[in-house]
């Protein structure tokens, strides 16, 4: 643990954002699935309490943006699995080409230089 | 739309609860059972697996509780929760939470006092419509340095028919009427002004009209207009005053008006007062024909909208140009144009300020107080924190706790401060100077309010900040391992001690302000004015004009007074003169030597004027130098005589004999009166205590009566004895005569020093609270520090440290603070107390003796604070110091 490099805490807004893209890719997760995709996606540099997931899927289903089914899990037990509506689908788009475009608008600032503003 | 979606997310929440939670604690018990199995899979211990797979998962408990904040209808219920909580942590610690709120009521009761003076003479406008048009116009004379005198009756009729600048121009001038015809004759305090001067305001009376241009033409039926007090306490309100008559110094006046109580007379502004037109005047109208051209008219204008004061002033100059062409007796005025505002507040201004200045101070010291009080309770609560922290609570959540306990504590100080405020408003208006009092009512209003609440608001967020930037950098984990009293970060313990030195450094600038402040109160009262106040009594008494219009009626009522009131046992030493040492205002007239070269126009001699009955100068004991005194022989028959004073003696007669020299002077309607110098009396301060005696000359008061005078009685039977007898004995000559302003002279002389008073006494009052809220920052710190190094002490003990020499460890911890507080304040003291120098008298705003002295008041008051907790220091017992931890 001592010698990982520092992690950035979660910013406020992008755990959903993350949850709705990763049940677009990889299709319908539980829980603890979920968690640890995140986790290895993040490539280990978030700073995330896999606690904060469970309130936030709660809110998800509850927004419409994911809907949860009871289904068996590897090991063959009881697990309820998330799966991305039709609106979650739409809000993902919404929220994807809004990030991208923050990005893009953050990027030019990285790389603008004096003469650009002279 | 997303607002919506959230409310009815939350609402729909809120019903099913429960049923979430459930789910929500199910999922999250089932995510730790595979986690934990992973973990068994990886090797570890059953219990370790578990442990690990919670440290990953974070605080169960916190997580749900933040999902059901999330799903609470209004977010105020944390709020509540807060406050709530706020209530409980300042209810256990009842000593802190009273220090805390003392502090900060002092603070912001002392700003919100001063700032409700400030705003009602420097910042409200005057209560007149379009204030900002206002304007005196003075009639100044740059060559004798004579500024901000009255205009003479030519200059105002060129003013008030000429000038382009102005919309309205009017003059007024104030003395008492007697209204007699309802029971006891009394003085009225009566404004006689010339034809616009209601226009020239535009305040609608009360009931009726008020003083039409009609009015003020000679010939014109006297009118009358009442103030409103006046028209309740002498007339019972009567409703149908309006047409009626009454008897002003013996002459009918039609009621034609009554103005309401807040239209208060600039430059004469009285509770109780009545105006009629200046050409009804008794005096003042018989001085419009003046053949002299005295200036004795205060006159205010108001400027035309969009005429700039540049404008105003231009023209005035080309005015007094023209004027003095024409006439040699205005030669050297020079017309001025002053905002009338700013001719009111006059010298109040800078008194204020620095009052403002000062109250600012304590308020600092407050907030460095509370500062400190609140780290001192928040390195105690490290532990508490820490806990909260490892149970999951955020550090913003933290802070926003801390924030509300500092800002429930600053609502409560502000409240009790406005208490204070209240209740020293009342005290400060008695006390304020009577023109300031009587033309701007001070009150606690709205600006002021919102003025205590920014404060109030904005010392708690400055001062709840200190203890939030320490606890969010802390490490739980340090302060649940350590004990609590050894692990305090050494930061916040820097901190304190900052606290404490900016303290002692703003007490160090306050108290030597007030320091000095004092020592040149007690130099002016130490001051010896040349006369003696002490058992002697005054009295006025007038004469009406229209019944004693002839100067020998005047003569010969002073005589018949003097000879009735000095046949009375105990009374025989009295008097009568006009105008008396610091309880009147002075006269200043100009004379000329006989003699001596003329002087060049415009270069007049001037000195003060006083009539006087001949036992004058017995009963006020100033002592004759040479020549005699008045006698009953000098007449009006006998050749005219004066006295005149020692300054006047050695500036005008230097070494020469100015016995028998003549001098040419006179009030109207004496003016160019020769008389034969007789004798030189002592110097008085007759302007003020702090003005340097000048040039007197002094008139047998039968030779130039007044119409009445003061009554002057030196006497050891008590005033109220002595101003029995002299209402008797004039009563007995004219029943209708009113005797006023009765008065000991010793009260007088003390009412004369009423604005150093006042300011000596507010200045004092905040560098005590800023004495005594330092000494508990000095106490704080020393009492924490001694009690976190309750260890060390007794470890110092038990390897035989002495208990004198623990004293001094403590004593020197507290010196330095002391040494360092006064390193930086008695510099800024010495830069900042020369804004005083205009308010000093005979002392040096950087005086020595002063700054001395308040440096060791402070250092030994720091160091009594610091006494207290190091003689607890020296009790301590190095057993049970060492077996606490």
């Amino acid at each position: 643990m001592a010698t990982e490099k520092p992690k950035s805490d979660v910013q406020q807004g992008t755990l959903a954002l993350m949850v709705l893209r990763t049940l677009d890719v990889l299709g319908p997760l539980h829980g603890y699935g979920l968690a640890r995709r995140i986790e290895q996606i993040s490539g280990n540099l978030l700073a995330l309490n896999q606690g904060t997931l469970y309130p936030l899927l709660l809110k998800l289903e509850q927004e419409g943006s994911i809907v949860s089914e009871w289904g068996a899990s590897e090991n063959n037990r009881r697990a309820r699995f998330y799966r991305l509506t039709r609106t979650g689908h739409k809000q993902l788009q919404e929220e994807t080409r809004g990030w991208n475009q923050t990005a893009a608008i953050i990027g030019r600032f990285f790389d603008a230089k004096a003469e650009d503003f002279s | 739309m997303k607002f919506l979606r959230r409310l009815f997310t939350r609402l729909r929440n809120s019903a099913t609860r429960q049923r979430n939670d459930e789910r929500l604690r199910e999922e999250m018990e089932q995510h730790l059972a595979l986690e934990t199995a992973e973990n068994l899979r990886l090797g570890l211990t059953p219990a370790e697996a578990r442990r690990q797979a919670i440290l990953k998962f974070g605080p169960i408990q916190a997580i749900r509780e933040d999902y059901h904040a999330e799903g609470r209808v209004l977010l105020i219920e944390t709020v509540l929760q807060d406050l709530r909580f706020a209530f409980r942590m300042l209810a256990r610690s009842p000593g802190f939470t009273a220090v805390a709120i003392v502090t900060l009521a002092l603070g912001i009761g002392a700003n919100a006092a001063i700032f409700s003076v400030v705003n009602a003479v420097l910042l409200r406008p005057l209560p007149y419509p379009q204030p900002a048009q206002l304007v005196v116009v003075p009639e100044n004379r740059p060559q004798t340095a004579l500024t901000g005198q009255g205009m003479s009756w030519p200059t105002f009729t060129e003013l008030h028919d000429h000038s382009r600048s102005f919309s309205a121009v009017a003059g007024l001038a104030a003395h008492a009427l007697t209204l007699t015809g309802r029971g006891e004759p009394s003085e009225v305090s009566t404004v006689s002004v010339t034809q616009d001067f209601f226009s020239l305001f535009g305040t609608s009376p009360l009931m009726g009209r008020v003083l039409l241009p009609e009015d003020g033409n000679r010939g014109a039926a006297p009118a009358v207009v009442l103030g409103e007090n006046l028209w309740r306490s002498q007339f019972g309100a009567d409703p149908s005053i309006i047409g009626k008559s009454i008897t002003l110094d013996m002459r009918a006046f039609t009621v034609v008006g009554v103005m309401p109580a807040e239209f208060r007379t600039p430059f004469f502004a009285q509770t109780e007062q009545i105006w009629i037109p200046l050409v009804q005047d008794p005096l003042f109208s018989g001085w419009i024909t003046h053949p002299q051209r005295p200036h004795w008219l205060p006159v205010l204008a108001r400027l035309r909208p969009g005429i700039s004061f540049a404008q105003a002033r231009a023209e005035m100059e080309t005015i007094s140009a023209a004027l003095a062409r024409q006439s040699p007796d205005e030669n050297g005025w020079r017309l001025g144009v002053e905002p009338l505002q700013q001719d009111i507040v006059g010298d109040m201004k800078a008194p204020l300020l620095i009052l403002l200045g000062a109250v600012g101070f304590v308020l600092l010291i407050a907030c460095a107080n509370m500062a400190n009080l609140l780290l001192t309770r928040a390195t105690a609560r490290q532990k508490e924190i820490a806990v909260r922290i490892a149970l999951g609570a955020n550090a913003r959540r933290i802070a926003r706790q801390l924030l509300t306990e500092s800002l429930l504590l600053g609502v409560l100080g502000g409240v009790a401060g406005m208490l204070l405020a209240w209740w020293g408003v009342s005290s400060l208006s008695t006390l304020l100077p009577a023109e300031l009092r009587q033309l701007h009512s001070i009150r606690l209003d709205a600006p002021v309010l919102l003025f205590a609440l920014v404060l109030s608001l904005g010392a708690s967020v400055v001062f709840g900040l200190a203890p939030v930037f320490f606890a969010a950098g802390s490490d739980p984990q340090n302060h649940l391992r350590e004990s609590a009293r050894s692990g305090e970060a050494r930061g916040s313990q820097r901190a304190r001690s900052v606290l404490a030195v900016i303290e002692v450094a703003l007490a160090m600038v306050l108290l030597a302000g007030a320091g000095l402040l004092l020592r040149s109160f007690s130099r002016l009262t130490s001051v010896h004015p040349g006369f003696n106040p002490d058992n002697v009594v005054k009295a006025e008494v007038s004469l009406p004009q229209f019944q004693y219009p002839k100067p020998q009626q005047w003569t010969a009522f002073a005589r018949d007074l003097m000879v009735r009131v000095q046949a009375q046992p105990g009374l025989q030493n009295a008097a009568i003169a006009a105008p008396l040492p610091i309880a009147d205002n002075f006269v200043d007239l100009p004379f000329t030597v006989v003699g001596s070269p003329p002087s060049a126009p415009g270069t007049t001699n001037t000195a003060h004027y006083v009539a006087a009955s001949p036992r004058y100068f017995a009963v006020m004991a100033i002592p004759l130098l040479r020549g005699r005194l008045f006698s009953v022989d000098d007449t009006p028959s006998t050749p005219p005589v004066a006295l005149i004073s020692q300054a006047l003696a050695q500036r005008y007669f230097p070494h020469q004999d100015p016995l028998g020299k003549q001098l040419i002077f006179g009030f109207p309607p004496y003016g160019n009166t020769s008389r034969e110098i007789v004798g030189v009396v002592s110097d008085i301060r007759d302007a003020s205590l702090s003005t340097d005696p000048g040039p007197i000359m002094y008139v047998p008061f039968d030779q130039a009566p007044f119409w009445g005078g003061e009554v002057v009685v030196r006497s050891s039977l008590s005033p109220a004895v002595v101003t029995a007898a002299i209402r008797v004995q004039t009563h007995q000559i004219d029943k209708d005569l009113p005797v006023t302003d009765i008065e000991s002279l010793p009260e007088a002389v003390h009412a004369s020093v009423a604005a150093p008073r006042f300011r000596t006494l507010l200045l004092g009052l905040f560098s005590a609270i800023a004495l005594v809220l330092s000494a508990i920052g000095i106490y704080g710190v020393i009492a924490f520090s001694v009690a976190r190094r309750t260890r060390e002490i007794g470890t110092r003990m038990a390897l035989g440290a002495s208990p004198s020499s623990i004293l001094r460890l403590v004593i020197g911890e507290s010196a330095k603070l002391v040494v360092l507080g006064l390193a930086v304040g008695i510099p800024a003291a010495l830069l900042l107390t020369r804004y005083l120098s205009t308010l000093l008298f005979a002392v040096s705003p950087t005086d020595p003796l002063t700054f001395a002295a308040v440096a060791i008041l402070l250092a030994l008051v720091a160091l009594a604070a610091a006494y207290l907790p190091a003689r607890r220091a020296m009790r301590v017992d190095p057993m049970v110091a060492l077996r606490c931890e």
